[in-house]
This record gives structure tokens, C-alpha cells and sequence, in this order.
């Protein structure tokens, strides 16, 4: 009997030490991602977990270069407006049907024509999509469109596996399938999406060497640092600004950072009073004191900005300066504005600490011009209900970024744009921007972007007050995990050691 | 018996109905729109008609509250907006979690008041008295996000001896699970320990002065015996009442506490829902909760009446 | 909760009880001394509580900032300080609408009886199956953040209490010889509810507003907590301990101050409505 009861024991020991050798890799987000489809997604944090599960038509690298991914070569007309892609051979999704020009075909008008597409306006060029041959496909557009390539290296490259889509249709979300490194095996709604290494991943130099990884969201930020420092997960982001002296001066942790693509500003309401009149933009713009910013709330770990392209942007110019605050300049547009005495607006802002501080510190300066700034703290789903609805005087509003400059500019500054919460128009501008999205030459683009910026940043529609960097936070037992400005963690790569 | 039980039932109908057309309606008149949330950033005005479209969400309000209703009374509580998952499967994964920080926060204080209560009720009147009462009351003022932060503080940041939050599922590692759940059920635990005590020193009072009880001392029964035998016994009763008023405050105190240790239950599952305007989501959650409390004070009733049958009136 | 008609002699013996029982009396004086606080915020404080101060983020606490300064260089006395008023003023008001509309809730409902009482009763019995925080919590979402319209929400919530206690009070008490002789006179229903009634409920209805206060209290720096009460600068305690919950490991001290203040206020409304119930509540005494 008690031999029995032993050798039990052991067996059970047994299991768990097998159990125990199964090597994870755990994640942590601040959110969990929403929608795991690449067509319907609209989130950040989505394209975390999609990146693994997915590959995408090309990729593009920490410089932000365009690299080959399923697709290993494309040629582009001179016009610019015919795309031809050679395409990976003998590649299976996860379900073990094959990848084929077809297959990109059928993804491509997925994310077209599907009527909730998240992916319509990035895909709005393409007019026809031709396949030449199995490994062979052409894309022709309606008119040049530069960002293209971009636009493929994301969401709208993904391809998905078609035989999946039609067996699950909308709940597809719930069991994606893809061709990259890891596959989806559960989700647990705010708990965690768990993924396994295929083994098998076309790209033979960069296979995982763990098993599992393991996304797990936590939307307190304090949390998600003290769950890192603690060892529960290896790898986390994004961090809050007060937490990366922790991490960077913790013996196990380390801290990674690159400055990102995207950028942070308050959108002015140019539809009504009192931001309907460009002297008061212009004097409230004069007084903000970006470095504070920088110092106060995020600790240094910001880059001060004035424009909507990062260092690491392919337009960036070093033609717009950051000046300090500039009181004098603001009392006189107050009275070119004839609001000699100040006035007083209300900022929207969402709910969360750094958003609070952040929102105090435009207030402190606003009144340096005797501008009464009020703020009001809403939910983030209100603040863009309202912010459509032109139902505000001024918001606190961000962008993610995009490796293409486009992304970043375009639909702010447009008019009738996407996100254009301002209400701005101004048809120099418009002109300006549609021809550089049709210019693949990035030095010309520049310099039409270097145009379009001057008025924009007069005009202080939407000034712009910082760039955030990318920041992830580690256990120096990750080795490996490339840092890219996008932000992405791209775990094919990684060693565990 | 049986007909104040059928009658209470028989109230329950109207009460319930006017419970979802509550939920129904105060959800809907949460500004906000879930169609432009989801689109998040890249929200344009056909895409958001075609999602509203997608989501039923065009159809007039009375249209949605009745095919919702249906649904309900089929069982069945629709689709989440964000993911179409099914929301019967989405509550009754996060339940178990709530049901066991609910559960070992009543441990707690019961742990707590069992003893605190009966000390109290027994040196009526002095300084230990007022000094439990003290303790007791504090209880129910710490306020319980001002209890975790502190516990968090003390325990992880301080001594380094719990991590600060974080969640494993008993199966998973039922050792890591407990020694997570150990200061949220104490954050939620005090409130109710404060409450608990406070009441059982008013019944064992009682219960004390009544007849059987000086009875039992008469006959020689030792101090003990007449509190455990006979006191403590009487004065459930009330415990368990308060046990089900207490539900509505644990799920209160569940939001606040999930949302401080990171605790993926029923509480940051409704923030979420709210957060995002995750109508079918939002009604399931506050719909279910409302049952449950609903449920819980009808038995507590019943239990009263067939024990004191003053409470019979009408 | 029941209690006995309360003659001159009995209130006079509640009172003595009351001022006996030390813990109610201390209670009271500490409401009595954050009414002060609240009252003469401006001259207590020493410093402006939204005044930044870039130099001084987030200081231990020395001679000149007693309890250390926050993320953005405030003083931390100061803005408790200040804090006391939101506090207060929602507990207060929010408790005073909510009894003011419960009791004549309950009032109606105990008085006519039938089908005012049924319909009364039922939408109060759905109000309590919400978990409270849940109901505020979706209040203020609709309603925007704002501290009248967390007060508006407080309110709300607090609304069925008063109404049960209320009718359960009338419902006994109506059965009673000065109610039966007053309705024999001819006195009519109004009147006799407000001059013969109410007067004889309000022990009860006291109680419940001291305890409710202190649940107010809690649920204002829960929304306040949620980002959901008082908007900034404006301080509140509960968005104060949410800020610095952030902080806990650099600069514990911005949340100690706020913390404590919440319990002591809400021990001192709790302290106080629990020494009245035993002073009005004879069953409770040997």
C-alpha cells in the first residue's frame, strides 16, 4: 500500500517537473487587446499579439526600412502605381493549409470590402489585385500612393487564413490563424492570451527557444512594474514615467528604450469661440513650457515637440525649433485677439493620473497669461464621442504613430480628415498634403511636408507638445528582443535563457 | 408559510422587470457610443454607421430592449460588442474568481467578528468594550482602497514578503492563489467584520437577557456553555442576514478591491464594460448582480419569517 | 430598528445616555472640529493647495510642508485641508436631499398603503438590488464628472434607505392611539403626518443620516478615486490617495495624509450614529 502511495507521489512529482521545464515567456500590456483580427481591429496594443501570430507582406526594421517578410521581393512601376509582389514559397498556416497568391488576394478584399473593415482608408489606392502566379501577385492603384508599402508592413499586410475565416466567420477574433512563429491556443478575457511556439516557422534562424508566450494585461501601471520586479513577467510595456528609474536600476530588470513614432498635442476646437480665432491659438501655444513638461511629468523620458514627426521619422526636419514659453508673444496675440484680459476655455481630458498631472501643468502655464483654463476628466469613450461631435474647446489627444509620415499627418490636418477633431482647414495645406502622399522621392516629400508644417504650426490648430519613446522594461534573462521605433515586440528572435 | 413565500415571489416579477428596464435604460443613456470607441482612432463616419449597423445598435430603443428581454428569459445574454464572445461564457469565467474573494473575505470576517462580537456582548460596558467598538467601527470607515494601498505598501513594497497583485486560478497553483488572494480578501474582509461584530453584540445582548438562557445558568451551565451552547446558536440567525445584506456591499467593494491588485473578476469586468460602452456586457453584469442580491434578500426574508412570525404582517 | 414612543422624560434620559457614552461625544467633536477646518480652509492652510511649485516635487515632509509636497510641488497639508470641504459638503448635502425625498417617499408610502405603497416599494426594492457603488458608479458616467453631479449620484443611491426606514416606521406608528385619535378628530392626512408622525420617527431617521453621511463620504472619494468626482486642481481626498497610490514606493507620505483624514471622518460621522442608536434605542440597554 505505501509503495503505492510513493510511487504516486513520484509520478505526480514527475509530472510537475515536466510541467515545470515547459518554458514561458510572460508579457505584460497595459490593456487587453480588444480584437484579434486584423480587419476589425483598431487598438494599439492588438498589434502586440497580432505581430506573433501574423506575418505580414513585408516588415520594416528598427530604421524603418522595408524588409522582406512573406512577400521576398517587390517591384513598383514608375508611375508608382503598380505593385508586384514575389511571395514566399511552401508556407502553411497554423490550420495546415498553404499560403498562395490567392490567399493574399482573399485578404486583401477581406480587408477591403468587409463591412466593419477597420483597414478601408489605408487600402482606399488599390483599385485592382491581380494574381500572376501562385507566388506572384500585382497590386494597381487609382493613383500613386507613397505609404503603401508602410501601410503593408501592418495590419493590413497580415495574412489570415482564409479556411479559418470561413469556418469561425465572426468569431474569427477568437481563433485567429496565421503563418508566424506562434500559434493561438486561449484567451482569457483581462486575464491573459496564451500562445505556443509552432516549431516549425519558415524562418529557421529565428525560432523562439521557449514554448509558451503568455500576454497578461495590467492597466495599472504600478502594477504591471511591480509584477516585473518581482519576476512574474520577463518582459512589460509600455511603463509609466515615474516607474523607469526602478526598472533601470534594478539588478535584474533592465530598460530599453528608442523614441517612437507617434506624438502627443492638444487639438483646438476651430469651429467655435474661443479657439475659432487664430491670435488666441497662437497665445495659448506661446505658453507652453514644453521642457517642464518633460521634466515634471515624464522625468526626462520624453522628447520635447512642435511638429508631427518624430527624430526617428523619415521627414523629420530640424527647421522647427522648440522654444520656451514666450509671455510676451502671448500678451500680444491676446490683444491682437482682442482678449487683452485673457479668456477661458475647458480641456477634455481621459481619466488616468498621468493625464490628470499632465492637464495641471497646461493649466499652471495657461495662467501665466491670465488664461483661465478649466479641465474636465472624462472617459476616454465620451472624450472621442465629444471630440466628433466638435463638443469641446480643447482636447489632450495622442497619436501611435505610423512608420510612413502620412500616418501621422494626413487625416490631422486635412480637412474633413479622420482626425481632425479641430475642425482645421486650410487649402494651401490640403494641397500640400496630397501631393506628398503621391511623392515616393522622400527628399522632395520633405520639403513639401516642410511647407504644409509652416502653416500648420502657425495656424496652432493643434499644437503639438511631445514625442513618447518607446520604452520596454526586462529581465536581463530576455535576450534578444529587437527594439523597434513602432513599438512592437517582435518575440520570433528571442532567447530565454 | 408557503403563501408569503408565493407572494414575495409574486413581487419579485415587477421588481425584476423594472430591474432591466433600469439596467436597459441607464445603460443607454451613458454618453458615449460603443461603435466610435472601438474604432478608436481610426473612426470614420461610414465605418461607424456600417459598425452600428453590424452591432444593432440603429435600431429603435424599445426594438433592442425587447429582442434583449427575449434573449434574457431564453437564457441566453447575447454577444459582447468588442469580440462577440458570448457573455454567459465570459461572466461565468469571471465569477468563480469574485465568488472566492467573496468568499475568503467573509472567512475573514467571520474570523474577526466571531470572537470580537462575543467579547464584547460579555464585557459589556468597560473599556474592552469600547475599545473593540472602536476597532470595530474603524473597520467600517478604513476605506477599503485606502486599506489595499496600504497593504500593498507594507507587505510588498516594504517587507517584499507578498507580490503586490496578480492573479493564479486555484487549479493552476492553489498555494500562489491563496497567498494572492490574501490581502484582497482582507482589504474586502473588514468592513464586513466591523459591521458583523457590531450586530452579533447586539443579538448575543439579547439573546443573554432571554429567558432559556437564564434558565440554562440557573440549571449550572458554565459560562461557556451558555455562549457557544446556546447564545451563539441564537444569535446566527442575525449573522446570517447579515451575510446577505453584505452581499451588495462585497460587490461594491469588489470593483474597487479587483481594480487595486489587478484581480480579473465580475468588478473590473463591469469598469471594463463601462469603460467601453459595452451595452450586452454591461446589462449581463449589472442584471446578474442585481439577481444575485435580489435572490440572497428574498431567502434572508424567508428564513426571517418562518422563524419570527411577527414579521408576517399584512 | 425599532424604537418606543419617545416622551419628554425618555429624550431627556437619551440624551444623558448619549453624553455618557464617550465614543459618541468624540465623535462629535471631531465632526465638529472638520466643520471648523472646512469653514476656515483659507486661514488654517499655509500654503495656495494649487499652487505647482517644479522645484519641490514630491518632498518628505519637513518644518515648511508638513506633510510633504506632490507630483507637482503642492503642499499636501494644504490640499487636505481644502480637501475636508468636498468632503463634507458631499456627505452633507447629498445625505440631506437624499432623507429629505426618502422620508417623504416613505412617508407616502407607509401612509396610504396599497397601490402608492406597491408602487413605492417596488422601484425602491429595484434601486437596492444595485450594488451601490455599481449605480453610482454608472451615475456619474452618464450624468459627466463633476462634484455636484457625484453628489447627485451619492443622492440617488442613497435615496431607498431613508424610504425603507421611513415606512417602517409609519407603518407601526400609525397603528398607535395618537394616530388613531388624531385621525378620529378630523385632522387630515398631511397633517398628521407631518405633526404628529414625522416628529415621532425622527430618532431613527437621524441615525440613519449620521451613518449615511459616513457611507457618502466613502462613496464621494471612491468616485473621486475612479476620476469620476471633483475635476482638478481641486482637491479631494480620494483623487489625492489615487495620485499618489502611484507613488506609494518614493512618496508614501502623499498618501498617508488623505487616507487617514477619509478614515477619521467617516470613524467620527460612524462613532456618532452608533452612540445615538444606543441612546435612542433603549432595547440595547440593560
Amino acid at each position: 500500500m505505501k509503495v503505492f502511495v510513493v510511487a504516486g507521489i513520484l509520478v505526480t512529482f514527475g509530472a510537475l517537473a515536466t510541467f515545470a521545464q515547459e518554458r514561458t515567456l510572460n508579457v505584460g500590456l497595459d490593456a487587453d487587446p480588444p480584437n484579434l483580427d486584423p480587419a476589425l481591429s483598431s487598438a494599439f496594443v492588438d498589434r502586440q499579439v497580432q505581430n506573433q501570430i501574423y506575418d505580414k507582406l513585408v516588415d520594416i526594421n528598427p530604421k524603418l526600412k522595408i524588409i522582406p517578410m512573406l512577400a521576398t521581393a517587390w517591384k513598383v512601376s514608375d508611375l508608382g502605381t503598380t505593385y508586384t509582389f514575389t511571395l514566399r514559397p511552401n508556407i502553411k498556416f497554423h490550420d495546415g493549409t498553404p499560403f498562395d497568391a490567392n490567399v493574399v488576394k482573399f485578404n486583401l478584399e477581406r480587408y477591403m470590402t468587409l463591412d466593419t473593415s477597420r483597414r478601408k482608408g489605408e487600402l482606399a489606392s488599390i483599385k485592382e489585385i491581380k494574381v500572376l502566379s501562385p507566388t506572384s501577385i500585382q497590386l494597381n492603384l487609382k493613383f500613386p500612393f507613397a505609404p503603401l508599402l508602410a501601410v503593408l508592413s501592418d495590419r493590413s499586410g497580415m495574412m489570415v487564413s482564409p479556411a479559418a475565416v470561413a469556418k469561425f466567420g465572426k468569431d474569427f477574433t477568437n481563433n485567429p490563424v496565421g503563418t508566424g512563429p506562434f500559434k493561438f491556443v486561449e484567451r482569457r478575457r483581462q486575464d491573459r492570451i496564451i500562445l505556443e511556439n509552432t516549431n516549425t516557422y519558415w524562418d529557421t534562424a529565428n525560432r523562439p527557444n521557449f514554448d509558451k508566450l503568455v500576454y497578461r494585461p495590467f492597466p495599472d501601471g504600478d502594477v504591471r512594474a511591480a509584477n516585473l520586479l518581482s519576476g512574474a513577467i520577463q518582459v512589460m510595456t509600455p511603463i509609466d514615467p515615474k516607474d523607469l528609474k526602478a526598472i533601470a536600476e534594478n539588478t535584474r530588470t533592465e530598460l530599453a528604450s528608442i523614441a517612437g513614432l507617434g506624438f502627443q498635442g492638444i487639438p483646438l476646437n476651430t469651429t467655435k469661440p474661443p479657439f475659432n480665432n487664430k491670435a488666441l491659438r497662437q497665445a495659448f501655444a506661446a505658453t507652453l513650457d514644453r521642457e517642464a513638461i518633460d521634466r515634471v511629468v515624464f522625468q526626462g523620458s520624453v522628447t520635447p515637440a512642435v511638429t508631427p514627426f518624430p527624430p526617428g521619422s523619415p521627414a523629420y526636419t530640424k527647421f522647427f525649433q522648440v522654444n520656451p514659453p514666450n509671455l510676451e508673444l502671448a500678451k500680444k496675440k491676446l490683444a491682437e485677439g482682442n482678449q487683452p484680459n485673457g479668456f477661458s476655455f475647458t480641456m477634455l481630458i481621459a481619466t488616468g493620473t498621468v493625464n490628470a498631472q499632465l492637464a495641471q501643468l497646461y493649466q499652471a502655464f495657461a495662467k501665466t497669461a491670465n488664461i483661465d483654463m478649466k479641465i474636465e476628466q472624462i472617459e476616454f469613450g465620451t472624450l472621442l464621442a465629444r471630440a466628433d461631435k466638435k463638443d469641446f474647446d480643447a482636447l489632450a489627444l495622442g497619436w501611435s504613430g505610423r512608420p510612413d509620415p502620412d500616418g501621422n499627418i494626413f487625416d490631422f490636418f486635412v480637412t474633413g480628415g479622420v482626425s481632425n477633431y479641430s475642425g482645421y482647414s486650410n487649402p494651401r495645406v490640403d494641397k500640400l498634403l496630397q501631393l506628398a502622399r503621391q511623392t515616393r522621392d522622400i527628399v522632395i516629400r520633405r520639403d513639401i511636408y516642410e511647407d504644409a508644417l509652416e502653416n500648420i504650426v502657425s495656424d496652432a490648430s493643434y499644437p503639438i507638445t511631445y514625442f513618447q519613446k518607446v520604452n520596454i522594461g526586462k529581465l536581463k534573462t530576455v535576450d534578444n528582443l529587437p527594439l523597434n521605433p513602432d513599438g512592437i515586440m517582435r518575440f520570433k528572435s528571442v532567447k530565454l535563457n | 408559510m408557503l403563501t408569503f413565500a408565493l407572494r414575495r415571489l409574486l413581487y419579485a416579477i415587477p421588481t425584476l422587470l423594472i430591474v432591466t428596464i433600469m439596467v436597459f435604460s441607464l445603460v443607454r443613456i451613458l454618453p458615449g457610443n460603443p461603435a466610435l470607441l472601438m474604432l478608436g482612432e481610426e473612426a470614420s463616419p461610414e465605418l461607424v454607421a456600417a459598425l452600428n449597423r453590424d452591432l444593432g445598435l440603429d435600431k429603435p430603443l424599445y426594438e433592442q430592449y425587447f429582442s434583449w428581454i427575449t434573449k434574457v428569459f431564453q437564457g441566453n445574454l447575447g454577444e459582447s460588442l468588442r469580440n462577440n464572445e458570448s457573455i454567459t461564457k465570459v461572466v461565468l469565467e469571471k465569477l468563480p474568481t469574485t465568488l472566492e474573494l467573496a468568499f475568503l473575505a467573509m472567512l475573514v470576517a467571520l474570523v474577526l467578528a466571531i470572537p470580537a462580537g462575543i467579547f464584547t456582548a460579555v464585557k459589556r460596558g468597560g473599556a474592552a468594550d469600547s475599545a473593540v467598538t472602536v476597532l470595530a467601527l474603524s473597520g467600517i470607515s478604513l476605506p477599503n482602497f485606502f486599506l489595499g494601498v496600504l497593504l500593498i505598501y507594507f507587505f510588498s513594497v516594504r517587507l517584499g514578503w507578498i507580490p503586490p497583485s496578480g492573479y493564479v486560478t486555484p487549479a493552476e497553483n492553489l498555494g500562489q492563489n491563496l497567498l494572492l488572494m490574501l490581502m484582497p480578501a482582507v482589504t474586502l474582509g473588514t468592513g464586513t467584520a466591523g459591521v458583523l461584530t457590531r450586530f452579533l453584540r447586539g443579538s448575543m445582548l439579547e439573546v443573554l437577557t432571554q429567558d432559556f438562557v437564564r434558565t440554562a445558568r440557573a440549571k449550572g451551565v458554565g459560562a461557556a456553555g451558555v455562549i457557544f451552547g446556546h447564545a451563539l446558536r441564537n444569535a446566527f440567525l442575525p449573522i446570517l442576514t447579515i451575510f446577505g445584506l453584505q452581499l451588495s456591499a462585497l460587490l461594491s467593494g469588489a470593483v474597487i478591491t479587483e481594480q487595486i491588485f489587478s484581480i480579473p473578476g465580475f468588478g473590473r469586468l463591469l469598469v471594463e464594460a463601462v469603460a467601453t460602452r459595452d451595452y450586452p456586457l454591461l446589462q449581463g453584469v449589472v442584471l446578474l448582480s442585481s439577481i444575485a442580491i435580489f435572490i440572497v434578500s428574498f431567502l434572508v426574508d424567508i428564513l426571517y419569517a418562518s422563524v419570527d412570525p411577527r414579521i408576517r404582517y399584512q | 430598528m425599532k424604537t418606543s414612543t419617545p416622551t419628554p422624560s425618555t429624550r431627556n434620559k437619551a440624551l444623558e445616555r448619549f453624553i455618557r457614552n464617550r465614543l459618541a461625544v468624540t465623535g462629535l467633536i471631531l465632526i465638529g472640529v472638520f466643520v471648523l477646518i472646512a469653514l476656515f480652509a483659507q486661514v488654517i492652510a499655509p500654503f495656495d493647495p494649487i499652487q505647482q511649485n517644479y522645484e519641490q516635487l514630491l518632498q518628505p515632509p519637513s518644518s515648511r510642508h508638513w506633510f510633504g509636497t506632490d507630483n507637482l510641488g503642492r503642499d499636501v497639508l494644504s490640499r487636505v485641508i481644502y480637501g475636508t470641504r468636498v468632503s463634507l459638503s458631499a456627505g452633507i448635502i447629498a445625505v440631506s436631499l437624499a432623507a429629505l425625498i426618502g422620508v417623504l417617499l416613505g412617508l407616502s408610502a407607509g401612509f396610504f398603503r396599497g397601490f402608492v405603497d406597491e408602487i413605492i416599494m417596488r422601484i425602491i426594492d429595484a434601486m437596492l438590488a444595485f450594488p451601490f457603488l455599481v449605480l453610482a458608479i454608472t451615475l456619474a458616467a452618464i450624468l459627466g464628472p463633476s462634484l455636484q453631479n457625484a453628489m447627485l449620484a451619492i443622492t440617488v443611491v442613497s435615496i431607498p434607505v431613508f424610504a425603507r426606514v421611513t415606512r417602517g416606521q409609519v407603518l407601526s406608528e400609525r397603528e398607535r392611539d395618537y394616530v388613531q385619535a388624531a385621525t378620529a378628530l378630523g385632522a387630515n392626512d398631511a397633517r398628521i403626518m407631518l405633526q404628529h408622525v414625522l416628529p415621532n420617527i425622527a430618532g431613527p431617521i437621524i441615525i440613519q443620516s449620521t451613518l449615511s453621511i459616513a457611507g457618502a463620504i466613502l462613496a464621494e472619494s471612491s468616485l473621486s478615486f475612479l476620476g469620476l468626482g471633483v475635476q482638478p486642481p481641486t482637491p479631494s481626498w480620494g483623487e489625492m490617495l489615487n495620485v499618489a497610490r502611484g507613488y506609494l514606493r518614493d512618496a508614501p507620505w502623499t498618501a498617508i495624509a488623505p487616507g487617514i483624514l477619509i478614515f477619521i471622518a467617516v470613524l467620527a460621522f460612524n462613532l456618532l450614529g452608533d452612540g445615538l442608536r444606543d441612546a435612542l434605542d433603549p432595547r440595547q440597554q440593560s
